[in-house]
């Protein structure tokens, strides 16, 4: 192992000399700095037009009644309902109302017949148009008002019982589940995308390596495990590098942009995550992607050609995207702890997303954090070695990528 | 300083590549490892390189198991290659750091290497700008830069001009000079000729002989005759199945004894236009199709 810390540092500094890698992760940044500054920057440049511009731009919503009464009391309750449009009473024709739609001098119209029945004009209907949603519960409001005063209320009484208000309070004992998702989601997103990126990078260096016959000398220079173990850690330190200054920068920018995010709940659940949570975040991290990125470099070490790497690495891949599969469906339905997720978080190749998750959404027993600790540890000792005599024997093969079994068959017998 | 290797032998699966090879090579001198594509050449090579284990057999140095923590292997590959798209100073002194040498000194031994072979103006140059010559240079430097005890070349010349060629037996000769064991593997056979006192031809997985390679081709019983003459036609004519025509102007004479060479030159020479007659010594090219040549 004495070559161990001069293979680190040489790997250590390609990635950090690479252009791509560095490229790629400024680029980031500066995404992140543009979405964490979007706020401070809407403002400022919506501060730039002026008013007047705002209030011809402003949309128009037309309400054509069958009397006049009614008429006003539907425009002035639309007019509450939707402060940031102005709502006109109109007494044209339906033709004229419809040619207004039409040609967007009115964004919508609503033709009554009576207080409990219209007809809605819109020229394109957006997919997330709620006007009429919001029209209806006014409307309701309204017809209901009026029933109740004819039932001998008050308007006042009236309205009082319709906006009758429920005072709840919450208290959390476990883990509030609306809040961890959003940071739980990007972690796992994190995860195994560094996961797949960097593992897939491992592999092809060895098999540049391996193509470009460097390979010939670096066995004869230095020992498998010290090369397998140097590229696979250089290449985790560097992703961890990465990941750091990707969320550094992040927490960096909403620190700055505090004040504007302060009411978005996925920022600020995003942000004030328990340290206890960055610490498994962090132990899952770097056993996971060492799991995978021996193995990956082990597949790197069997192929001759860099174009095999593709085919070779796919049924590991696939492992992945099925745990990764498990583990957002287990997210997404908030099941977190179903007996799917229970299983993965045990299994090596799966726990370091499924076990995090689990910790990051529901309530787990200690022990089974460390057992599932404890077996992730083991494996990724147990599978570098692996990995490094699967190196020994497979940089030295050239031909057709051997199969598993004969590449295992091999190193029983090394 | 004597490097043997005793009895080794090695299988991949059911194959067995080596069957016990036995070897001696003498430090201060070249050893020429010879045998056809497939005879176990890079297999021995890559056992004494520790790259894997033999099944039996051990490697000695000067009469004890070597310990690659002490002693040091420099080696070129007969299939070349480093990394094409770095820089060759940096990747040099990597390789060098890689062979036990501190960053300071692997830069310094880089840098008088460079200069040695008159590639300083490259160092900060990529590997694949250069030409396959060059590259085989920079190769060189990393077998050598590290000041090994024991050289291990596999076709060091191919792919080389003259003139570079000239300067590598130069570098050669001069390790020799220092005292370190050189191990040479080459199907050029004029180089082996050149620089390797003694040899081994593997066949097989096996030694088919070794040795030193004057005393090889004095074994051979010297009852042949080469002569060069422009009467050739008339001595053929005259000795018949004795004599074999190698190239116009050129015969074989096959004696009956080695005792009688002088009567035989004595008569030639009296009785045609003779330009040369010579004592007929297989060259290592026959001596390597006869031993290597054989169970195809």
């Amino acid at each position: 192992m004495r070559q161990f810390p001069t293979i680190l540092s040489y790997e250590l500094k390609n990635y950090f000399k690479n252009k791509v890698f560095v490229g790629s992760t400024l680029f980031i940044v500066a995404v992140l700095a543009v979405v964490m500054f979007l706020p401070n920057l809407m403002d400022f440049f919506g501060s730039m037009g002026s008013g007047q511009e705002d209030s011809t731009q402003q949309s128009v919503i037309l309400v054509s009644a069958p009397s006049q009464e009614l008429g006003e009391g539907i425009v002035q309750a639309f007019t509450t309902a939707f402060p940031d449009r102005s709502v006109t009473l109109t007494q044209d024709a339906i033709d004229q109302i419809k040619a207004q739609v039409s040609d967007g001098r009115a964004d919508c119209a609503f033709v009554f017949d009576s207080l409990t029945s219209y007809t809605y004009y819109v020229l394109n209907r957006s997919l997330y148009d709620q006007t009429t949603q919001t029209a209806n519960q006014v409307l309701v409001g309204l017809a209901q008002v009026e029933a109740m005063a004819q039932q001998g209320l008050t308007i006042d009484q009236a309205s009082q019982i319709l906006s009758l208000q429920i005072d709840a309070k919450e208290e959390l004992l476990g883990v509030d589940q609306v809040q961890n998702y959003w940071y739980t989601y990007i972690m796992i997103m994190a995860l195994y995308m560094v996961i797949m990126l960097y593992g897939q990078m491992v592999a092809s260096h060895v098999a540049t390596e391996k193509s470009s016959r460097a390979m010939e000398l670096l066995i004869t220079s230095a020992s498998p495990v010290s090369m397998m173990f140097g590229k696979v850690l250089a290449s985790c330190l560097a992703g961890f590098v990465q990941l750091a200054v990707i969320f550094g920068s992040a927490l960096l920018f909403y620190q700055l942009n505090q004040d504007s995010w302060g009411g978005n709940n996925v920022m600020t659940s995003l942000f004030d995550m328990p340290p206890s949570l960055l610490v498994y975040m962090l132990v899952f991290f770097v056993l996971g992607f060492l799991l995978y990125a021996f193995l990956y470099g082990a597949i790197g070490s069997t192929a001759t050609k860099l174009e095999d790497i593709n085919t070779s690495v796919m049924p590991l891949t696939l492992l992945f995207i099925v745990a990764f599969c498990v583990v957002m469906f287990g997210l997404a339905s908030g099941t977190v702890d179903n007996l799917a997720m229970l299983v993965c978080s045990f299994i090596p190749f799966t726990s370091p997303i499924a076990m995090f998750t689990r910790i990051a959404m529901s309530s787990v027993p200690p022990y089974q954090i460390a057992l599932s600790i404890g077996l992730l540890a083991v494996s990724v000792v147990g599978i570098g070695v692996l990995s490094a005599k699967i190196y020994r024997v497979g940089v030295l093969l050239y031909g057709t990528p051997p199969k598993l079994g004969a590449i295992l068959k091999t190193v029983w017998r090394a | 300083m004597t490097l043997e290797l005793r009895n080794i032998e090695k299988s991949f699966g059911a194959k067995q590549v080596l069957q016990g090879i036995s070897l001696t090579a003498e430090g201060g001198q070249a050893f020429g490892v010879l045998g056809r594509n497939g005879a176990g050449k890079t297999t021995t090579i890559r056992i004494l390189m520790d790259v894997f284990p033999p099944n039996s057999g051990e490697i000695l140095l000067d009469g004890t198991p070597i310990d690659y923590h002490k002693v040091s292997l420099g080696y070129l590959p007969e299939e070349r290659g480093l990394y094409p798209k770095k820089p060759i100073g940096q990747q040099l002194v990597y390789f060098a750091q890689l062979k036990g040498l501190k960053r300071s000194q692997a830069v310094s031994a880089v840098r008088r290497w460079l200069k040695r072979l008159g590639m300083e103006e490259y160092e900060n140059k990529r590997l694949d700008t250069l030409s396959k010559g060059n590259q085989q240079k920079i190769q060189l430097i990393t077998a050598l830069a590290h000041n090994p005890d024991i050289i291990v070349l596999d076709e060091p010349f191919s792919g080389l001009d003259p003139v570079n060629a000239g300067l590598l037996k130069d570098v050669v000769k001069e390790q020799m000079e220092a005292g370190k064991i050189v191990l040479f593997s080459s199907h050029q056979m004029n180089y082996i000729e050149e620089f390797c006192q003694n040899i081994a031809i593997l066949n097989q997985g096996k030694i088919a002989i070794s040795g030193n390679l004057e005393q090889i081709k004095r074994s051979y019983p010297r009852d042949r005759l080469t002569v060069f003459s422009p009467q050739y036609r008339e001595i053929l004519s005259q000795f018949g199945s004795h004599c074999q025509l190698v190239q116009p102007g050129q015969l074989l004479l096959r004696l009956d004894r080695p005792d009688q060479k002088q009567q035989v030159m004595g008569e030639l020479v009296s009785r045609y236009d003779v330009d040369r007659v010579q004592v007929y010594e297989p060259s290592l090219n026959d001596i390597f199709v006869e031993y290597a040549g054989d169970q195809v």
